[in-house]
Order: structure tokens, then C-alpha cells, then sequence
């Protein structure tokens, strides 16, 4: 498998009748969008926490020191903390055992929105591909196993595995006041693989179901748009998969958990603020060519079909001679209602 | 100041996996002993697999391991598979520290988790559990008093005085599942309060298929089963027993038909527990589950 900007290269170029200096440009743009991977671990992980809620980055910190795979770094990217929080999550960090502590920094990020911690962490980022985890979400022990061993043959795609959702609240626990409550079983409401056309209605892909690969942010230039109140990560998903591809690994890797009684992003960000960061995650998907991969040529022309009819099904409705043969159907719907029951006096009668 | 045996019962489980879980158990009671939580401390391993799981290297590193962070640790191959409160009991009855902590071999535990568990476990309190991650279990439990019906073998500290009390794990009656469940029923019967720790966190390395759902083993669904029944037995509920024996009589999986024909025959050889809680104070059956449940 290859990136998807290299693919459609590629396929020009192979055919017969193409001019052979494609296939060497193809070449250049392999060798352009290979990464420079001299050191480093395979994936960086990006903790985003504001400090807030120690005891599910406690949770979190647990959740990586357990993965199966320990081929990663972490970054915790340390968000607008008061000065309790940043104290607290420093204790976090440095109670953890050395190899993992060793493998541990944290960037400590002042102002800006939900993108500005990202894009700090990524300058430091040294792993050949990067994951963004929230404080407050959860994995399973093959979360990075996985993403390892889809890479293998990613051929630089972004790497989506699948999520599960929890439903959680907070509540003071016996010693710890920000305690929480899960309310839910991890329930697979995301679908299985990602989608590239129904994405762009909407994102069904959390942010730490992704690896991107580090070409992505050093090759192509990507960061996380700090102009976005919300919706950064879906964003750089549309934009990346659009040029790179997406391989999925269809594991259930990870937890979003979803928070009740006003805790989520949903309620910490109006809804004029979502509806001001969509329109320009849409604005810029415009701005640039769209790269669809394979098949999505098939799945464009099902969806205008079935506009096509549903346009044609309004404008029947819509139209006069509908409205006016209204008595006929009526007329139509009560034979019909009344069909078994003539039938039955019939046959009672035995006038048949 | 108190000593701790950390004990962990090992049935073909993989050398990673274990050095994993002990590396994260030396950490967690080192840092208890730094917080003062406990003083002495060990990591005991009973081995039930069929043949030892440790090659010599191995068991001197995690030796060496346990060793660098303060605690000691000893190691048994029974020779036979005892079960998991089997396994526990003959452990337990090796030792001589104040206070017992049972962890799952496939569990890691948090840096503090011990400590945690340590500051619950106060007068009058018989067992404490952690929280498991990522798969919560569901059972309720009381937010400000930690309050539950029952503590989760995976990672369970009791003190060595109640364990004795009341008998350890009843490993005549259970093989595995539900052992568990009936020592906390005995704890409470006995007056103390069991209770669940959600700051004291254990990584239970359990996963889900792509939709959700845990699949479990044949030996899971075999002795979970088969506790069942036997649970609902020896807490004198009589009308749980018919009503599980209804449902596997009328079940046409093979698991259950066995489980069935093992417990009539239990019956018959006159091998079933002796019957307590006749009043029904500590053991609660709802809804197929031994708690009632958040979800």
C-alpha cells in the first residue's frame, strides 16, 4: 500500500501511453515524502490535559504504561494549567516507574485554543507517527501494537483503528473529590472503517482512534488549525486522508468517553462556536483539490442516484396532478382497506 | 507500620506479561513503603501450570527486580493446577505479613494503587478492591463510603487476620469465578465492610471484539457457570438454583449440560457446601449478577 498522493501519481504514470518522465517524478515525490526516520521511537503519543481531571489522566498514564508494545514516547501537553493542576499532573507523571518516567516529557503551554498545546508538542514530536490521546480517555493494551502492525504496510496512510464510546460523569469518590462515575458499557456506535465521502458530513473518528504519520506534519507541512475552536483534529483527518490515504485496522483499540452533566466539549463550546469551526473546516476542504481513493467513484454515483430520486419523489409530491388525484388514491386506499372485509361478508354469504 | 505479601497465581500466563505485572507491583509497593503505607513487603508467585512458566533466568531477574525496590519474593511451582483461591490459600498460608493483596497475573497496576488500597483497608473494613481498566466492572458501589456487595479477586487487599477468620478462599467449592464473590459474603457475615477503592486502579488486560462485545473462553464460560450454581447453593437460595437449573436444562449448549451433570453429581456424592445466610443478609442475586449493576 502507498500514500494516496503517490497512488494517483503512480497510476498515471503506468499507463502506456504516459510520458515515462512521470514515473521518474513519481520517484522524486517517494523520495520527497519518505520520512526521515534516523532516530526516535515509532510513535509519539500527545497527552492534551488542562490539569483539571488528575484522576482520569491517572487513568491514562496507566492505560499507556500497560500497552503491550512500549515502542513510543509520550508527550503530555500541559494546557493553560492553574497552578494546582500543573503541580498535580507533574506528580502524576513523575510517580510512574523509570523506564516509562524516562520516556515521559511534558510541555507545559500557555494560551491559544484546543490546537495551540498540539502543535507545541508536535515540534517536539520524534516518532515516526504521531497520536493524540485526551486526559480523559481510555485504551486497551494493544492500542499501539496494533498501530505498529498496521504500519507495516501503510505505506505512509494515516492509520485508523476502531473506538468504542463509554458514558461517564463526575462524582467525588471516597479520597478524591474529582472523582467520576461510568454510566455505560462500551457500546461501537463509530463505524468499523472510515469513509472518506461521509466523513465530510461528519466526524466519526476520535482522535485518538489515528496515527499520523510524522511525513504528514514534516513533509507536507500539516499543523493543527489554531484558528478552530473545535473540531481540529477532523480537520487535519479530512485534509491528510485526502492526500495520503487512510488504512484501517479494524481492532478495537480505545475509549472515548463521552461526559454527562456539562463536561464535554459539546457543552463546553456553544453551538455557534461549532457551527463557526465546521464551516471553515468545509471552506478550506474547498479551497484545495480533493484526492478520493479507490471506489469512491462507485459510491459518489450511488449517493446522486439516490438523490436524483429523492428530488424526483419531492417534486412529485410538490406538483399539481399529485395534489389533484388525492381523491383517487383515497379512493384506492379504502378498496383496498376494505377488500378483506367485502371478501369476508362474501364468503359468509357464500355469494361467490 | 504494616507488612504486605503481594500474591499472584500464574497458570501458563507468558514471561512478558508477568514481568510486566511484577515491574509495575515492585514500583507500586515501593512507593507504599516511601509513603509509608507499609514497611516489609514481598512478591509471592505460586505456580499452578503444568510446568514451571519461569525459565532460571527469568526468575532471577524478577528476583533482582523485586529485590532493587526494596521487597523480596518467592516463587512456588505447585506441580498441580490449584485453582485460583486454591493457589491463594496455599500461598498465604506460607507468609506471615499482616496484610494480603491477590492481583490477577495479567493486571498492572498503578503507581499508587497499592497505597491507595492500603488507606481504605482501615478498622472494621474486611477487603477492598481496585478499579479495573479499561473494562470497568459494573457493580454499584457507594461513591463517598466505597461501600459494594462484593470484592474483585483481580486485585483484592484483606487483612491476613480477616483472611484466616474466615477460612481464606473456599477453594473446595470454587475452582475459579465466584471465589471471589462468596470471600467477601463470609467477610461481611463475619462484620466487617468490604469495600471498592475507584483511585486504586488495576489494568486488567482484557479486550473487546470490533463490536463491543468481551468474548470470553471456554474456561470462563465453564467454571463462571458452574459458580453460579454452586454461589446460589451455599447462600441458601434455593429458588436461584431451580431457576438456573431450569435455564441450562432447557439450554442446548453443551457447556451447560455438563455443568449440570457435574453439579447432580456433586449432589449425589453429598460434595455440595454447607448452606449459610439462611436470612439472605449478604448474598444478592439480581439479575444474574451477585450486584446490582450500574449498566
Amino acid at each position: 500500500m502507498t500514500s494516496l498522493l503517490i497512488d494517483l501519481l503512480d497510476s498515471v504514470a503506468q499507463s502506456p501511453h504516459a510520458d515515462p518522465a512521470l514515473l521518474t517524478a513519481a520517484d522524486d515525490l517517494r523520495a520527497a515524502l519518505t520520512p526521515d526516520v534516523t532516530h526516535g521511537p515509532f510513535l509519539t503519543v500527545i497527552v492534551r490535559t488542562q490539569g483539571r481531571r488528575i484522576e482520569t489522566l491517572k487513568d491514562a498514564l496507566l492505560c499507556l504504561a500497560a500497552q503491550s508494545c512500549q515502542d513510543f514516547d509520550v508527550i503530555v501537553a500541559d494546557h493553560d494549567s492553574d497552578e494546582v493542576g500543573a503541580v498535580a499532573v507533574r506528580a502524576a507523571v513523575d510517580e510512574q516507574a523509570v523506564d516509562f518516567r524516562s520516556r515521559i516529557s511534558i510541555a507545559e503551554v500557555s494560551g491559544g485554543g484546543r490546537a495551540h498545546p498540539l502543535n507545541v508538542a508536535l515540534s517536539r514530536a520524534t516518532g515516526q507517527y504521531i497520536a493524540i490521546y485526551d486526559d480523559d480517555d481510555l485504551l486497551f493494551g494493544h492500542w499501539v501494537e496494533t498501530f505498529r502492525s498496521a504500519a507495516e504496510t501503510a505505506g505512509n496512510r494515516l492509520i485508523r483503528a476502531q473506538v468504542g464510546l463509554q458514558n461517564v460523569q463526575p462524582e467525588a469518590w471516597p479520597d478524591a473529590e474529582a472523582g467520576f462515575l461510568t454510566l455505560s458499557s462500551i457500546r461501537a456506535e463509530y463505524p468499523e472503517e472510515y469513509d472518506q465521502l461521509r466523513h465530510i458530513r461528519v466526524n466519526s473518528s476520535p482522535f485518538m482512534g489515528w496515527a499520523f504519520p510524522r511525513v504528514l506534519f514534516e513533509k507536507l507541512g500539516f499543523r493543527f488549525d489554531e484558528e478552530l475552536e473545535v473540531c481540529e483534529d477532523w480537520d487535519v483527518i479530512l485534509r491528510g486522508a485526502s492526500l495520503l490515504g487512510v488504512t484501517n485496522a479494524t481492532e478495537l483499540t480505545s475509549i472515548y468517553r463521552r461526559w454527562e452533566n456539562g463536561r464535554s466539549s459539546y457543552d463546553v463550546h456553544d453551538l455557534e462556536e461549532w457551527q463557526r469551526s465546521e464551516s471553515r473546516v468545509i471552506e478550506k476542504l474547498d479551497a484545495m483539490p480533493l484526492v478520493l481513493d479507490r471506489g469512491a467513484a462507485t459510491q459518489i454515483r450511488q449517493v446522486l442516484v439516490f438523490e436524483d430520486a429523492a428530488n424526483a419523489h419531492a417534486h412529485l409530491l410538490a406538483g399539481w396532478t399529485w395534489r389533484l388525484a388525492t381523491p383517487i388514491r383515497i379512493g384506492v386506499g379504502v378498496v383496498k382497506r376494505a377488500r378483506p372485509f367485502v371478501g369476508r361478508v362474501l364468503r359468509r354469504f357464500h355469494l361467490r | 507500620m504494616t507488612s504486605l505479601s503481594i500474591q499472584t497465581i500464574l497458570y501458563e500466563n507468558s514471561p512478558q506479561d508477568i514481568l510486566r505485572s511484577v515491574c509495575a507491583l515492585a514500583h507500586a509497593a515501593q512507593l507504599a513503603k516511601d509513603a509509608r503505607s507499609v514497611n516489609d513487603w514481598e512478591i509471592a508467585v505460586g505456580d499452578s501450570s503444568p510446568e514451571p512458566v519461569f525459565a532460571e533466568g527469568l526468575l532471577a531477574q524478577l528476583r533482582e527486580i523485586v529485590e532493587a525496590a526494596g521487597g523480596s519474593f518467592r516463587y512456588q511451582f505447585f506441580g498441580a493446577n490449584l485453582g485460583h483461591g486454591g493457589g491463594h490459600n496455599v500461598v498465604a498460608s506460607q507468609g506471615k505479613s499482616d496484610v494480603l493483596v491477590f492481583v490477577n497475573p495479567d493486571g498492572v497496576v498503578a503507581p499508587d494503587a497499592l497505597a491507595r488500597l492500603m488507606a481504605a483497608l482501615g478498622p472494621g473494613v474486611g477487603a477492598v478492591d481496585a478499579r479495573q481498566l479499561p473494562i470497568e466492572h459494573p457493580k454499584e458501589f457507594n461513591s463517598r463510603t466505597g461501600e459494594t456487595a462484593w470484592a474483585s479477586g483481580a486485585c483484592l487487599a484483606t487483612a491476613r487476620e480477616v483472611f484466616d477468620s474466615v477460612g481464606g478462599f473456599d477453594d473446595d467449592t470454587f475452582f475459579m469465578y465466584c471465589d471471589d464473590v462468596d470471600y467477601s459474603w463470609r467477610v461481611k457475615l463475619a462484620g466487617f465492610a468490604v469495600l471498592h477503592q475507584p483511585s486504586a486502579r488495576l489494568f486488567h488486560d482484557k479486550r473487546l471484539s470490533s463490536g463491543a462485545t468481551y468474548l470470553p473462553g471456554d474456561a470462563e464460560v465453564y467454571y463462571s457457570a458452574e459458580a453460579a450454581l454452586l454461589l446460589a447453593h451455599k447462600y441458601s437460595r434455593q429458588d436461584v438454583v431451580d431457576r438456573i437449573i431450569s435455564a441450562f436444562q432447557a439450554s442446548a449448549s453443551p457447556v451447560e449440560v455438563k455443568v449440570l451433570a457435574e453439579f447432580e453429581r456433586r449432589r449425589a456424592e453429598h460434595r455440595l457446601p454447607a448452606q449459610i445466610d439462611p436470612g439472605h443478609d449478604v448474598g444478592q442475586f439480581t439479575s444474574g449478577n451477585y450486584a446490582p449493576h450500574r449498566y
